[in-house]
């Protein structure tokens, strides 16, 4: 029998100098053995809730706190963060700051090392091991990729073999294939160890495969706590709060209204079968008419590492960017991605080949001439704010070079982007979304021909997610061409015209979304997973459809002409 | 109205030192790296770029972001770059941290620029007054027969007096005193809460004998009593370690060479042992490998 | 034009980073290495205190031929020497030129000599034992010896940060770069650039104290729930962490070596 692990009643909070109460009347309970996801949209409490589990509040964000916590057997208030951390292990969204040692096995047994345990080395291997760290032991941490940190913070949290682990956002930062492979490590935790699993989520399509429990939050409050299955068939009350529930059940829910909906793509493939002759849709190839803007010509790029050897980043790259281009790049991480971002803008030199803006090849080759016709955006928008508030973040390139009219411009600008509310304020104190829109306007503001962009969905929930696409289109109105470094598939599959797939450090494809992920040899070569409503159409033999609204329409025509060819 | 006491937790104090360690020692690193640009004796260089623990320490509690900042440099300037010069760097950081501290403590308002220009000249000047000081008396203790030499004590007043010249009114307006006076207006208010604290307001006080506690009295007792001995040692002429024991005279040199030949002999046998020990070793090493 | 180039090329922060990253990461083993931090740090802090207070000629040049000797040993890069040899050499040389001005002669430089000799040593005691002692047992060494963990922590995690904050450093001096516009004009000695330079370096502190101050909050949290206060109060952790710290037989040889040396080098001063 399974027995509460942790209880949280009727729990308020407020964090010091808000007015606003974080959690209000929260009620949360957590069985032993179970794999929880806790969803709800930006503010609802999630994080919040979570930090109460392991005592952290109240203890390290003081605050107004009432209520009743227990967890393992222990009353949070009277006992301390150390303590109770003993037995929950916590993996922070920002992972980055969790790792504190200088080399993995290190930072691995650093837990179990700050609890005495003599045995801290054989635990923190056996962290290592169970995430797949093993052959990385000895290594520095900064010398390891963004998903290879991901699962050290993992190794970390569990190498005291707590009770509960607490995991906030795993795949926000991570490409599919590293997600997964977190995913995977946390089923087999769960599963095999015996560990209950807490993650806080936004793609439902993970919560499907891997979660056996949903709790949904609102305004400080925990709704309800349903089975994964019964949680995501919800889809009014998830979707009310900005919730996304997987596409393919989202996709059944509009079509008719009852509630036993796929949740992932092999019920889906079963729930839609139509029957339909096999059929191959001849997909559209890149038509390219417009003049070209900016454009590399055999560029390689190499570095130097560590070990004083040259590797290459980029090797013998060639690409045209045209007027009207939409373009999105693509790739595993390490694919050479951001060095070609990094060639575009200047800040890297190609080791040979060349660089053509308007079709002139560039004598001299510098982030500070190539700033006029090319505005980078940063992956990490707060990187990009220098100055106190949002208005002087915008206006800063023009002063610098004294445009006339910059004030007119500048309105403009905060008026296309909404953020004329916001303008005074300090860009770092704002919310994720909302920073990801100075960071576009700042770009925009540099009236520049191309726009480069780096994960700009990184971080976000999926609510923000799809302004970011409307903000795409508005930033369209100031610029030529649009270029996004980006992981998140359904952002390519609804909004390029173009995809560029990099992979080790080589221009693999180029074409359009439709054509690339009809190619199984890329998508599996680039380690790419397609949205689900487009594998969903390519399983049921339909034609391409990028975005549910289409699938709908294609498959209501379908249907018809099914139903009146008397199939 | 009782004055708030201006009261951190002790993680609050550990941001407040990861913090000031981190920009500071960051800061530190670049320091080390430009060289410096000589003009006769005058040496202009970038010292230090004082303004952060300056400003931290207005910002924060004074003592924990001094003390950061002279472990930042500590670790990043020295210890990293492997430039660790031993015992100049202790007395560097117990000066450093004495002139940040101060310059932050002398603060009432951070808010007020007059306050600000002050503290940033008090506590960088302190240190730079301090540092004169200790550097004249090592070579007062270094130098033989110091005020013997003619022209000697007059030639280190003036070098070291330009010196402090030179750092007080370039480094002193260009790292201190500007930045400080451009970075702590705007931190002040909007930096705290990213801590989740609250700002240091000019009501809240903090307790002088909150940052002067026993331990801190002692360490500066024990302090100056090393520094007044070391200084007296020197004056009385002691030589430690170079004693004139009687059987020189008595036995004569002889058993001077003797000591030393018996010593070298076992030098000779140790080094031998480690030579052999060594090979052995490494032929094991080798072994375990293969 | 030749000099702004390599000025360029030199004053990349890519480069300087990468110098920084190397020096700070790389390893070395040599004869230093091999023994006990602890006793590494008595016996510098002998040659460190002790000779201040020598004025016998003999003595002070065996100590400064014993470090030269170990300097040798411990590998010291040579560019290090250089720049401690050339501070002496010019220190000296100011000094001779203004007692100059109050009178001085030859006989200033002299004592000023044996100071720098004496100086020499102990710097070359200090570059030799710290080029050899990898931080992380240097901080390790201290903890055992009683000092606050706090400070052990902190030469781990500054290892730990740099490249996370240089990285960032970077990007921000890079927003500048890409938004700001650099003078056109060089000016002479290249000042209006360096002015320029200087302002961008110190302004973009200002991102990054706020930057810096957002990730210090998340690195004490994650200390928290990864119980190192539970183990600051804690003396077994210690013994725990510092258990691979033992003394060997290198260690006790080393040290009778010194003491050795020591006598012969002071018993010379009497012959010769």
């Amino acid at each position: 029998m399974s027995k509460p692990l942790i209880e949280i009643q009727n729990v308020t909070f407020q964090y010091p100098g808000s007015d606003v109460r974080v959690l209000n009347g929260a009620n949360l309970i957590v069985e032993e053995g179970e794999f929880l996801a806790i969803i709800g949209g930006n503010g609802s409490g999630k994080s919040t809730i979570c930090k109460l589990m392991n005592g952290l509040i109240p203890h390290f964000y003081v605050g107004e706190f009432e209520g009743e916590v227990i967890s393992n057997g222990h009353i949070t208030t009277t006992h301390d963060v150390a303590t109770l951390s003993k037995s929950i292990g916590y993996v922070y969204q920002d992972f980055e700051n969790q790792l504190l040692r200088p080399t993995v096995l290190d930072d691995a047994s650093f837990v179990p090392l700050n609890y005495g345990l003599s045995d801290f080395k054989e635990r923190g291997k056996w962290a290592l091991q169970v995430t797949g760290l093993t052959h990385l032991a000895n290594e520095f941490v900064w010398q390891l990729s963004g998903g290879q940190k991901h699962l050290l913070a993992l190794a970390g949290a569990i190498a005291m073999r707590p009770k509960v682990l607490i995991v906030d956002e795993p795949v926000a930062q991570l490409d599919p294939q590293h997600a997964k492979r977190i995913y995977d490590v946390l089923r087999t935790l769960n599963e095999e160890y015996g560990m209950t699993i807490i993650v806080i989520e936004h793609h439902t399509e993970f919560i499907a495969e891997y979660c056996k429990s949903v709790a949904l939050m609102d305004q400080g409050k925990v709704l309800w706590k349903k089975d994964v299955r019964e949680a995501l068939c919800s889809v009014e009350d998830l979707i009310s709060r900005q919730i996304f529930p997987p596409q393919v059940t989202m996709a059944a829910h509009y079509l008719n209204r009852d509630t036993a909906y796929p949740i992932t793509i092999e019920e889906a493939v079963a729930y839609f079968q139509l029957n339909l002759p096999a059929h191959t849709f001849l997909p559209e190839s890149v038509k390219t008419e417009n003049s070209a803007v900016l454009a590399v010509k055999n560029a390689t790029v190499s570095y130097k590492t560590l070990q004083k050897q040259m590797k290459k980043a980029l090797n013998n790259v060639s690409a045209t960017f045209h007027k009207g281009d939409q373009i999105a790049l693509v790739g595993n991480n390490g694919a050479g991605k951001s060095s070609l971002l990094k060639l575009l803008t200047g800040i890297v030199r190609p080791t040979e080949g060349s660089i053509e803006l308007f079709g002139k090849t560039l004598k001299k080759i510098s982030p500070e001439i190539l700033s006029n016709d090319v505005a980078f955006v940063f992956q990490n928008a707060e990187e990009m704010f220098i100055d106190d508030s949002v208005r002087k973040e915008i206006e800063f390139y023009l002063k610098a070079r004294k445009v006339e009219n910059a004030t007119a411009l500048v309105d403009q600008i905060l008026e296309d982007f909404d953020l004329t509310s916001l303008q005074h304020q300090d860009a770092r104190l704002l919310s994720g979304g909302q920073q990801r829109r100075v960071s576009l306007a700042i770009g925009a503001a540099m009236r520049p021909s191309v726009v480069i962009l780096d994960e700009p969905t990184a971080n976000l929930d999926i609510a923000t997610k799809n302004k970011v696409v409307l903000m795409l289109q508005r930033l369209k109105k100031h610029v030529d061409t649009i270029i996004v470094a980006t992981h998140d598939m359904q952002l390519v599959a609804e909004w390029a015209n173009r995809i560029l797939v990099m992979h080790q450090g080589e221009l693999i494809a180029d074409d359009t979304s439709e054509v690339i992920f009809n190619q199984q040899e890329i998508l599996n070569c680039a380690g790419l997973v397609p949205p689900q409503i487009v594998t969903l159409c390519h399983e049921l033999n339909l034609p391409h459809c990028a975005t549910i609204e289409v699938f709908l329409d294609c498959w209501r025509q379908v249907e018809q002409r099914g139903v009146l060819v008397g199939n | 109205m009782l004055k708030e006491r201006y009261v951190l937790t002790q993680s609050q104090k550990m941001m407040v030192f990861i913090l000031s360690m981190c920009l500071y020692g960051l800061s530190n690193m670049f320091t080390e790296l430009v060289p410096s640009v000589n003009i006769g004796p005058i040496e202009l260089q970038i010292d230090c770029f004082a303004f952060i623990p300056l400003a931290l320490c207005m910002l924060f509690h004074p003592l924990y972001a001094a003390i950061g900042a002279s472990t930042g440099e500590l670790i990043f300037g020295e210890l990293m770059l492997g430039q660790f010069g031993g015992i100049d760097e202790l007395e560097k950081f117990i000066l450093f941290s004495l002139g940040m501290c101060i310059g932050g403590m002398i603060i009432r308002n951070a808010q007020s620029r007059s306050q600000v220009a002050m503290g940033a000249i008090a506590g960088y000047g302190i240190f730079l007054v301090l540092s004169t000081i200790v550097d004249i008396v090592k070579v007062v203790i270094g130098v033989e027969d110091f005020e013997a030499v003619p022209g000697l004590a007059e030639s280190i007043y003036v070098v070291e007096g330009v010196e402090f010249l030179t750092d007080l009114i370039f480094s002193g307006t260009l790292f201190a005193l500007l930045p400080t006076l451009y970075l702590v207006p705007r931190l002040y208010g909007k930096i705290e809460p990213l801590l989740g604290m609250k700002p240091r307001s000019n009501k809240a006080n903090y307790q002088i004998n909150e940052i002067i506690t026993p331990k801190f009295v002692l360490m500066s007792l024990v302090l100056s009593v090393i520094a007044f001995l070391a200084t007296t040692l020197a004056e009385l002429d002691i030589e430690i370690g170079v004693w004139e024991p009687e059987f020189v005279d008595t036995y004569g040199t002889q058993v001077i060479w003797i000591v030393i030949g018996v010593a070298a002999l076992c030098s000779i046998a140790i080094i031998a042992y480690l030579l052999k020990k060594g090979k052995d070793s490494s032929k094991e090493d080798m072994s375990n490998i293969v | 034009m030749e000099t702004s180039k390599l000025l360029n090329e030199k004053f990349s922060l890519e480069y300087v980073k990468g110098e920084l990253v190397r020096t700070a990461y790389s390893t070395e083993v040599n004869l230093l290495t091999k023994l006990d931090p602890r006793v590494l740090l008595i016996w510098y802090s002998y040659f460190a205190i002790v000779p201040w207070f020598i004025h016998s000629h003999v003595v002070l040049i065996g100590y400064l031929l014993f470090m030269i000797f170990l300097t040798y040993k411990a590998k010291v890069s040579p560019l290090i020497l250089v720049v401690l040899g050339l501070g002496l050499l010019t220190e000296m040389g100011i000094i001779f030129l203004i007692s100059l001005l109050f009178g001085g002669n030859f006989e200033t430089v002299l004592p000023m000599f044996w100071l720098s000799i004496k100086l020499g040593g102990i710097s070359l005691a200090s570059v030799a034992v710290f080029t050899s002692l990898n931080p992380e047992k240097f901080s390790d060494a201290l903890l055992r010896m009683g000092f606050p963990s706090a400070f052990s922590f902190s030469v781990a995690y500054g290892y730990r940060i740099l490249p996370t904050l240089l990285e960032e450093f970077q990007q921000i001096i890079l927003s500048y770069r890409l938004r700001g516009q650099a003078p056109s004009k060089n000016g002479i000695f290249y000042w209006r650039k360096l002015a320029y330079y200087l302002i961008v370096f110190i302004r973009s502190f200002y991102p990054l104290i706020l930057n810096t101050a957002k990730r210090s909050r998340t690195t004490v949290e994650a200390l928290e729930t990864k119980g190192f206060s539970y183990a600051a109060k804690d003396s077994e952790m210690i013994k725990l962490k510092t258990g691979y710290l033992k003394l060997t037989y290198i260690d006790y040889s080393f040290m009778m070596i010194s003491v050795l040396y020591l006598i012969i080098v002071h018993a010379l001063h009497f012959v010769l």
